[in-house]
């Protein structure tokens, strides 16, 4: 293994064959994989629980030092218990490995994808804005219900319930407290019947530095009139 | 016992460029400066300085030195006379313009670092509605929105007030209308604004004055001089001194 190389060339007495170095090497490779481990969902292959909070807390702290936003997208696979009860627990694990694989396939590599637990899903996207945010999973949310899965000979259609939230830096949040506000837009979606996306709805529709037609209108359109009192022969040039 | 005052922080902003913001903040400090009071200028146009050519300077340390490297505030300030302090910025350096929340943090400790050696702290924000703009416009305690009777600046103006207002809780505004061929003019036109701005915003206004065309504005601007200095008789000039009169009594507001 090449990063372990220079641990091979550090044996004093420059032996090709080293008990000692050997060992330190597998030693130092069973650390790495188990901190990969550490911070894996065995299951999906996603980042765990534990990763989230940490990266969603670095990614949140970078939002008040850059303005960057963070967006968060929280995922609930639909009616899982139903699955489970239907077609066993494996057949559950393998719902849960088919829907994680797709939208793995549809986000960026700075995207962090985690098992939040259970069928929950939490996905970072660093550097985003809601309306991009809500992009994704809308992205998300047809590629799941477009490709049905094979459980017990049976074709499933899967489909989950997206929340989608931003961190704008503007409040001091939580890296919980933010999980927890978006997970609100999921009950929310369940509520409504499921395989949707929920969010702010008003936080994308006001346009943010936007002067109406109406008040547009009113600036101009007045009985005084602007042009008219101006005395141009006063004018210089 | 003399107790420690803090300055009074006004900015004047416009939204549109060209309606005469650092002509009328550096006049304005003249006239307060002749009336008594100790004023520092800080050139808010942080990538496109001009504060400092309006002025004539030769400017050795701005505002992005005391940011980039540390340099001390109070030694980057430029005294023109002894109650008259110019903080001055960068020309040509973009960076400044989309100011970070970081960096917006360590602007506010510069400037309330070296605040309290004045009366009055009058920043010349740039044009635009760009992160540096909205940032001393919050920073402040007063905002002098500056707006000629032209459409265009009538809408930046409006739309400044709008974010404000919406976005960073600001809710109280100064008037000024600048360029108007007369006193009534001004008058009229704030009246529109005040009208608009009272049906469709939740915020209060208040009009502070107007300064007329002026052929000695233009004159003053050429030959990088203070107008209130080179002509103190012109109506411009007169219009000036009545608004660091009105601007004297928020400072009594505020003791």
């Amino acid at each position: 293994m090449d990063q372990f190389r220079e641990l091979q060339e550090s044996c004093p007495l420059k032996n090709q064959e080293c008990p000692v170095i050997d060992e330190l090497r597998r030693l130092k490779e069973d650390c790495k994989r188990l901190q990969e481990l550490s911070q894996t969902d065995a299951l999906t292959g996603y980042f765990n629980f534990r990763y989230l909070l940490s990266a969603l807390e670095g990614e949140m702290e970078r939002t008040q030092r850059t303005g960057l936003f963070t967006s968060l997208v929280m995922i609930d696979l639909d009616y899982f218990k139903q699955i489970n009860d239907t077609y066993g627990h494996e057949s559950g694990n393998k719902a849960l490995q088919w829907s994680t694989d797709i939208w793995r396939e549809n986000i960026r590599r700075i995207d962090i994808a985690c098992r939040y637990g259970g069928e929950e899903f939490a996905i970072i996207l660093p550097g985003t804005r809601l309306p991009r945010a809500v992009h994704v999973a809308e992205r998300l949310r047809i590629a799941l219900a477009d490709s049905p899965v094979e459980l017990d000979g049976e074709l499933v259609r899967l489909t989950a319930s997206f929340g989608v939230d931003v961190y704008k830096g503007r409040e001091n949040l939580s890296a919980k407290a933010f999980i927890e506000r978006t997970d609100r837009f999921v009950f929310e979606g369940k509520a409504k019947g499921r395989n949707c996306v929920c969010f702010e709805e008003k936080e994308i529709a006001v346009v943010p530095t936007g002067v109406t037609d109406e008040e547009k209108k009113a600036l101009f359109n007045n009985p005084i009139g602007l042009k008219s009192e101006r005395d141009n022969s006063k004018g210089f040039l | 016992m003399a107790r420690m005052k803090t300055p009074v922080t006004l900015c004047v902003t416009s939204g549109k460029g060209g309606v005469g913001k650092t002509s009328i903040a550096v006049n304005l400090a003249f006239a307060l400066v002749q009336k008594g009071q100790r004023v520092l200028v800080v050139d808010g146009d942080l990538g496109l300085a001009n504060v400092d050519v309006l002025l004539r300077l030769s400017v050795q340390r701005t505002i992005c030195d005391v940011l980039d490297s540390g340099a001390d505030p109070l030694e980057s300030v430029i005294y023109l006379e002894e109650s008259l302090g110019i903080l001055p910025a960068s020309s040509g350096v973009p960076e400044m313009v989309t100011l970070g929340p970081e960096e917006q943090a360590q602007l506010g400790e510069v400037l309330t670092s070296i605040m309290s050696h004045f009366d009055y702290v009058l920043v010349d924000t740039a044009a635009g509605i760009g992160p540096s703009v909205l940032w001393f416009n919050r920073f402040v305690d007063h905002n002098i929105i500056l707006l000629s009777p032209d459409p265009t600046s009538f809408t930046d103006a409006y739309a400044l007030i709008k974010i404000l207002s919406r976005d960073y809780d600001r809710d109280y505004f100064y008037v000024v209308f600048n360029l108007v061929s007369s006193e009534r003019e001004g008058r009229q036109s704030y009246k529109i604004l005040e009208g608009v701005v009272n049906k469709f915003l939740d915020v209060d206004i208040e009009y502070l004055g107007a300064i007329p065309q002026d052929k000695v504005i233009h004159k003053a601007v050429r030959e990088q001089l203070p107008f209130v200095q080179q002509a103190p008789q012109s109506n411009a000039a007169r219009a000036v001194f009545d608004l660091a009169d009105r601007i004297r009594m928020l400072k009594e507001k505020q003791d």
